[in-house]
């Protein structure tokens, strides 16, 4: 057994590096998060009326505020909040002094937004050689396409994740899958990217360019969608919380007792698998015929799929979600429950491991966030604070000439 | 200084030698010994062998890989369902995706022989990798501690699906599975409907990304500090991660997410976009998405449906009279586009200033996509056995840092006399005794 996260111990992995975060997105902010949580200090510069993420909601206890948005604080702890307004002169010069000593620079930056502040990161690549500039952008910083626009849904359905979800009945058209996955996708390679290009600075001293397209991380995660495309050449088609398949599969969402649901894909080819479900089924009484000796047999288990089919259906809906959840995985089945966010917190498993951290906010209380995505057993993540309200850290960080950001109503 | 991205060779690379040679990438020098399988693991470490790393996959022939037997084959369109009861374990298609770049070896586990030289493989190896279940490494005796035997200051990855240690750890798991507990499959959905969830494991890949970035992080933390590490990553709580501000709206605000009006399928609850959807195109099964966040956006694109006189009407006038009016907006933005061509359509929005996109297939972006053929994410390798085939590769456009695509996919044990008798200097004979006697 593994020893609980290293939570705290020093020194963090990216402890004593330093990132310029100049981010309008999600995708850019989280990659901002991940750096503070190993250690980085991150300053984000924001323009004075704050970054839009921070008109966002939700809103705690619904009050609406740069302060107050659950959607910036999600994505921007640890990190420290400096405004400048980067149409201004000053402004310019607070990022050009921020970033003479930065190791790494986060931008969400579209080409054409780049232009029009007169900012070319190769150019500030060249000007800082151990600099890297990280561009996480809906299309790149390249190509036809560079300056659409774009958003979470679009950015899914662009890249193709979007056409693998949704539901059996194809008059409904594909359902985004929830919490802003496409632009976390683009977020995860930034972070890979950013790793190696680290990585890459220990051993040549040299920083780089970094030009992430949430658009082609999209298109690179979308799992069996491309190898069914690269070999066979079939596009999969959209099925109900299932693998989008060539042609269409059984349905693997079983509704329970408590009206709540759990994934199970019945595999009838399995005779351990087989047998585990049935002496399941048949501990509730609920096996019927299927421990009739012709069962045993798979040809003839698949000759009678439907049947089965509707046995187990039965059989979920008089059991409870958790109940059958944790039943079935006893018995070795691959199972799992549809958790709700709020089960989470009350999880046994996530309990023991220690996973989730309460922030203290300020006026607010503590809050319940979620804890490390990866443990080290010989260094840890910053504990992690509160995300910084807008501007908090502009005299700290800029010094003594810079203005005090007045309070900007929503 | 505009610099040419240096990412990868797109093209075929002709027939290169399938003989490894020096790798090229800030990894280069880094040995692993590799013993993931399924998609997460090989999917992880397909990360390290792309930048340079010599990953050694080490398999079991008398349990083949699932990518290797999953019927995903040139000219052969199945369900991955229906996999060989005997397959040709060089020909599956999945496998290849997952495992270029890396050289492939095979031992047998269950015999000493075949466990001593998996020993002297990690003595060789600064970095071990592994997604079983919680369990089996120990059942080999392949635990951290004697891992710090065998290689001082190793890095150990642990790739699960719910961690190392808790009540839950041996629980089976599998994409669907930790997307369904993590919350993930229950947030996306229609309101008061089942959940439509993920129609991909999309949680195999994002945890083999996460675990790429933490073994990255552990090489990068060694390199300063001298220091190894065991990583513990569990998909689960990767997952819940990834949830979004909703976690915060039920921590702090004590938000019931099962009150019938969440999620909120196409439709945002923050910010109050609209319309933000997906529509129908011409085409069977054909659509696009329209997102719409500001008065500007919603000028554009009345102007580009040729400013009909429903869209003068007083309760679209503002973004909330267009938010709290979604579902005859949807229903007129809907019948406006149901003749349109998707592409078409997409690009007359954006020409206007409307974020857009056409929901596209894996034909769509591998073949025409002008975007991505323009920065070249994916290309080609031959393979011996499978001919030419197409990879996804890495989304990001580096100026230093360079992609070696060097080989396609190894073939079941192709590498085991480079890596049993090159790198660890066997000799024929043993290396024969060791053939005889199935422990390779």
């Amino acid at each position: 057994m593994m020893a609980q996260p290293a939570r705290g111990q020093s020194p963090q992995a990216l402890a004593g590096l330093r990132v310029v975060e100049v981010a309008n997105d999600i995708g850019g902010e989280f990659a901002g998060l991940l750096l503070a949580q190993m250690g980085a200090e991150v300053v984000k510069l924001e323009p004075p009326e704050g970054s839009p993420t921070r008109r966002v909601g939700p809103f705690a206890k619904g009050r609406e505020g740069p302060d107050t948005s659950l959607n910036f604080w999600f994505y921007n702890s640890n990190k420290r909040s400096v405004t400048a307004d980067l149409a201004e002169p000053e402004g310019m010069a607070a990022l050009a002094g921020l970033l003479a000593d930065a190791d790494i620079f986060v931008s969400t930056l579209q080409p054409a937004a780049l232009k029009a502040l007169g900012l070319d990161l190769h150019a500030l690549s060249a000007a800082h050689p151990k600099l890297i500039v990280l561009s996480v952008t809906p299309f790149g910083l390249t190509g036809p396409w560079a300056d659409y626009k774009s958003s979470d849904l679009v950015a899914l359905a662009a890249g193709g994740p979007l056409n693998s979800c949704g539901y059996d009945d194809h008059s409904i058209p594909p359902i985004r899958p929830g919490g802003n996955q496409a632009h976390h996708t683009a977020t995860s390679f930034a972070q890979i990217g950013v790793m190696l290009a680290l990585l890459e600075r220990q051993q040549t001293g040299r920083g780089q360019v970094l030009d992430v397209s949430m658009h082609e991380s999209c298109a690179v995660n979308v799992e069996l969608a491309n190898p069914y495309w690269f070999y066979p050449r079939v596009n999969v088609q959209r099925q109900t919380c299932r693998h989008a398949q060539p042609s269409p599969t059984q349905s693997a969402l079983f509704r329970c007792a408590d009206g709540r649901y759990v994934y199970f894909a019945l595999i009838l080819a399995e005779p351990k698998a087989w047998n585990a479900l049935v002496n399941w089924m048949d501990s509730k009484g609920m096996a019927v015929q299927l421990t009739d000796p012709a069962y045993s047999d798979v040809a003839y288990r698949q000759a009678h799929f439907h049947e089965v089919q509707e046995l187990v259906e039965c059989f979920f809906l008089i059991q409870d979600s958790h109940e059958a959840y944790h039943d079935g995985q006893a018995a070795g089945l691959p199972i799992g429950v549809l958790n709700a966010p709020e089960d989470l917190f009350d999880d046994e498993h996530l309990k023991a491991r220690g996973f989730f951290v309460d922030v203290q906010h300020e006026g607010v209380g503590p809050v319940t966030y979620p804890g490390a995505i990866y443990r080290f057993s010989s260094f840890g993540e910053v504990e992690r604070t509160p995300a910084p309200k807008l501007g908090e850290h502009t005299q700290e960080v800029l010094g003594k000439g810079a203005r005090a950001t007045e309070e900007v109503a929503p | 200084m505009q610099t040419t991205a240096a990412r990868a060779q797109p093209a075929l690379q002709g027939a290169p030698s399938r003989t490894p040679g020096v790798r090229q990438g800030p990894l280069a020098g880094v040995q692993v010994a590799d013993f993931c399988w399924m998609g997460v693991g090989a999917c992880a470490t397909r990360l390290l062998a792309d930048f340079g790393a010599t990953v050694i996959r080490i398999e079991d022939r008398n349990r083949l890989d699932m990518p290797r037997r999953l019927p995903i084959y040139k000219g052969e369109a199945r369900t991955y369902g229906e996999e060989d009861a005997n397959p040709d374990p060089n020909k599956g298609g999945l496998f290849n995706n997952y495992n270029r770049n890396k050289l492939g070896v095979t031992i047998n586990m269950r015999s000493p022989k075949g466990r001593a030289l998996a020993d002297r493989l990690i003595a060789s190896s600064s970095v071990v990798t592994e997604n079983f279940a919680p369990g089996v490494m120990e059942r080999w005796g392949l635990t951290y501690e004697r891992l710090q035997e065998l290689s001082p200051e190793v890095i150990y990855a642990r790739m699960s699906g719910f961690g190392h240690s808790g009540p839950h750890a041996e629980h089976r798991s599998y994409g669907p599975i930790v997307q369904a507990v993590c919350g993930l499959s229950y947030i996306s959905g229609l309101p008061g409907e089942e959940p439509s969830g993920w129609g991909l494991s999309y949680m195999d890949n994002e945890a083999a990304f996460f675990n790429a970035s933490a073994l990255l992080t552990a090489i990068y933390h060694r390199n300063i500090t001298g220091q190894g590490a065991e990583i513990d990553v569990s998909a689960v709580e990767a997952g819940i991660n990834l949830l979004g501000p909703i976690l915060l709206d039920v921590a702090v605000n004590g938000r019931s997410t099962r009150d019938g009006t969440f999620p909120t399928g196409n439709r945002l609850e923050h910010p109050d976009a609209a319309p933000h959807g997906v529509y129908p195109c011409t085409g069977e099964d054909r659509w696009i998405a329209i997102a719409v966040f500001d008065d500007a956006e919603w000028r554009a694109l009345v102007s580009v449906m040729g400013n009909p006189a429903w869209a003068a009407e007083a309760r679209f006038d503002t973004q909330a009279g267009r938010f709290a009016n979604q579902d005859a907006l949807d229903a007129l933005v809907g019948a406006w586009t149901a003749d349109k061509d998707r592409h078409q359509l997409m690009h007359e929005l954006q020409a206007a200033g409307v974020a857009a996109g056409a929901v596209q297939t894996a034909e769509d972006t591998n073949d025409h996509d002008p975007q991505i053929a323009s920065r070249g994410v994916f290309f080609e390798m031959d393979h011996p056995v499978i001919g030419e085939a197409r990879f996804e590769g890495t989304p990001i456009q580096f100026s230093r840092t360079v992609q070696e695509n060097w080989r396609s996919g190894p073939l079941l044990g192709e590498d085991n006399a480079h890596v049993f008798k090159g790198l660890l200097g066997l000799s024929e004979d043993e290396y024969e005794e060791l053939v005889a006697e199935g422990a390779i």
